[in-house]
């Protein structure tokens, strides 16, 4: 057994903290960009949403040692919101089209805020579960003193 | 002759556990935002009481990962409850905190017994 496997559970909320703030990055992009009618792609810019997905090894179940398998969360996409987007009436915008009308992100401030704060708070939660393995490893590494 | 007592193997079974379990609630709060994922949960307690009932070793017990109570799932199908996670957290670091002591103990009185004092 090796010692990186011991601190397996360390990953494991490693992993979901680095989800988290990717999270958080991509959530701030669609801020940022909320207003943005020239995107990457031409257009407006399209609302991105992250892909999260559980890593499970293969598992072995009933063992004593402390290796259960899991590898936490990862990232496996950042997509685009194939939302529709809306319109409005600005006809002195440069990027209205022949009636007036300008083709705005499908982003919507007060979701994202909803979806950064979620993020910040799995983002705590993984913290303490880091905090909590730290305590555990040093009241364990305490009992070589007896 | 072997050195170690039952309890010092029930402590340290009880310890690969509780931090078999701290994986287990560690990938739960990790996976809080994964569509479709569901709690999980270490079944020990009842193997344990069974093995003992029955007169066995505490390396009988099989710790099993088992599908968990969660909350109510939300939309995206993951049930994960993040303060149910958080008290379990608690529990089990209690519980960790709990069987470190009582082995630190017998430690304390295996070294007493050696030196003498």
């Amino acid at each position: 057994m090796s010692f990186d496997s011991l601190l397996v559970a360390g990953n494991i909320s490693a992993s979901g903290m680095s989800a988290e703030r990717l999270r958080m990055e991509v959530i701030a992009n669609n801020i940022a960009n909320s207003l943005s009618t020239r995107g990457a792609s031409g257009g407006a810019y399209r609302r991105q949403d992250v892909v999260f997905e559980s890593i499970m090894n293969d598992q072995t179940q009933g063992n004593t040692g402390p290796t259960s398998g899991f590898g936490g969360v990862r990232v496996v996409d950042v997509v685009d919101d194939p939302s529709e987007m809306p319109r409005i009436h600005d006809a002195g915008h440069p990027d209205a089209d022949g009636s007036g009308f300008v083709t705005m992100p499908n982003v919507s401030v007060p979701i994202e805020m909803v979806n950064l704060m979620t993020a910040s708070r799995a983002y705590e939660a993984n913290l303490k579960a880091l905090q909590s393995l730290r305590q555990q490893m040093e009241q364990t590494l305490s009992l070589i003193r007896y | 002759m072997s050195i170690t007592t039952p309890r010092l193997d029930l402590m340290s079974r009880l310890l690969d556990v509780a931090a078999m379990r701290h994986d287990v609630i560690a990938q739960n709060v990790a996976n809080i935002n994964t569509p479709g994922y569901t709690t999980l949960e270490v079944n020990f307690e009842d193997a344990l009481r069974e093995s003992l009932a029955n007169k066995q070793d505490a390396s009988a017990a099989k710790a099993e990962v088992v599908e968990g109570t969660g909350g109510l799932p939300r939309e995206d199908g993951n049930n994960v409850d993040v303060d149910m996670e958080m008290a379990r957290l608690q529990k089990n670091s209690l519980y960790f905190k709990v069987y470190t002591q009582i082995m630190a103990n017998e430690l304390a009185q295996y070294r007493s017994a050696i030196t003498g004092r």
